[in-house]
């Protein structure tokens, strides 16, 4: 099995669990996705910000549309796994969709970061109060557990 | 490729100016080094107060919750001493549950407004005058000249320009909301617009609003919190409440 990393522009470390979760050497590539960054309002302080710390991370960077790159990208690396860190963020998680379908063969995971509580059952988030009496007893120790 | 992305970006932000915040994982490390947790909850409302500025670096994973927060607690000798900056460290946990959860909040009113108006009462756009720092409010300019021109804003002084834009002019908060994303290096759009919505009340029981007493306790001699520089803000919570929310039954007791 060969994987690719999408890392995005909510998991920008080398030490997030996606890179745990695939073999030693696998490329990770960072698409600068002009459409995706203005339907984010990523104003232009933001964007530097964003591109600094990419100088550091030593990725493959392509500049379009993620959702034509990524395809090209998995067959170009000869990849059947694509590996990207878990967002909410509604753009990425259609982008991830619009992928599958355009490579079926592909299988995209989605990978937790280290969580800051594990709590055991979901809590209410009606207030932030009522999750923080459910959380504080983990969120005090190390680890969150 | 990264310099053909940096030149590429408009013209009005010289990335070899000064900024607060350099992007990056080294950057992130040294900011995290320099904590002080116990500090930080005995200052933090202030402007001036032990803050950490690790926003941008939560914001982009550069720094996760848990190494952060694993950090601070080996800074103290007892949790409980860092447990007001782990709380902050919660609201942001509590935020992106919130964002994975219901991704129809970030754009939408979770709740009414408990002002005494209707969403619909309130303009949708930025008035001009705001957009371009020239309220005539002297505090709120220079809150609105620092976030145009530092990408930065001290938590109190978002809730201050939030209140102000929200309350004060009668602006829907997703124009807030909007302009915040656009300029903050920090701006996420779970914690920017969700408390966007807490100050506007959608999210939660009343609206937070603030006076010029509580601008000056919280800042520093290089804000102007002169009376008669900023008279729209110079009164008691209880005129402000009648002047702004006058629909509301007055509170008693």
């Amino acid at each position: 099995m060969a994987d690719l990393i999408w890392l995005h522009e909510g998991a920008l470390r080398r030490t997030h669990p996606v890179f745990a979760m695939a073999a030693p050497g696998t490329p990770a590539i960072f698409v600068w996705d002009r459409a995706r960054l203005a339907a984010g309002h990523v104003g232009v302080r933001r964007q530097l910000f964003i591109a600094e710390t990419l100088a550091e991370l030593e990725l493959e960077i392509h500049d379009g549309d993620a959702t034509v790159l990524l395809p090209q990208l998995a067959v170009a690396h000869g990849a059947d796994r694509l590996l990207v860190p878990a967002s909410p963020d509604p753009a990425i998680i259609g982008q991830l969709v619009m992928i599958r379908q355009a490579v079926p063969a592909l299988t995209v995971e989605q990978v937790a970061d280290t969580a800051f509580v594990t709590l055991s059952q979901e809590p209410d988030l009606a207030r932030f109060f009522r999750y923080w009496n459910k959380a504080r007893k983990a969120a005090l120790r190390p680890h969150g557990v | 490729m990264i310099a053909a992305l940096v030149a590429a970006l408009p013209a009005d932000v010289d990335a070899a100016a000064p900024r607060p915040m350099a992007g990056g994982r080294k950057a992130a490390e040294r900011a995290l080094a320099t904590i002080d947790p116990v500090a930080y909850a005995a200052s933090r409302n202030h402007l001036d107060g032990a803050v950490t500025r690790l926003s941008p670096y939560l914001r982009h994973g550069i720094l996760s919750l848990d190494e952060v927060r694993n950090h601070a607690l080996a800074k103290v000798a007892d949790p409980r001493q860092a447990e007001k900056f782990i709380q902050e460290l919660a609201w942001r946990d509590y935020w992106q549950r919130i964002y994975l959860a219901h991704p129809d909040r970030i754009w939408n009113d979770v709740e009414v407004y408990k002002t005494g108006f209707d969403a619909s009462e309130y303009d949708t756009e930025l008035p001009a005058d705001v957009v371009e720092a020239r309220t005539g409010v002297a505090c709120i300019d220079q809150f609105i000249a620092m976030l145009h021109e530092t990408g930065y804003l001290h938590n109190h002084a978002r809730m201050y320009l939030a209140a102000y834009v929200v309350h004060w002019r009668r602006v829907r908060w997703q124009a807030g909301a909007a302009w915040f994303l656009e300029h903050l290096i920090d701006a996420d759009p779970a914690s920017n617009n969700l408390s966007w919505q807490w100050v506007a009340s959608t999210f939660s029981k009343k609206p937070y609003i603030f006076n010029l007493d509580n601008v000056a306790k919280y800042t520093g001699h290089d804000i102007n919190t002169r009376m008669s520089d900023n008279r729209v803000l110079a009164c008691s919570y209880e005129q402000l409440s009648e002047l702004l929310f006058p629909n509301l039954e007055p509170a008693h007791g």
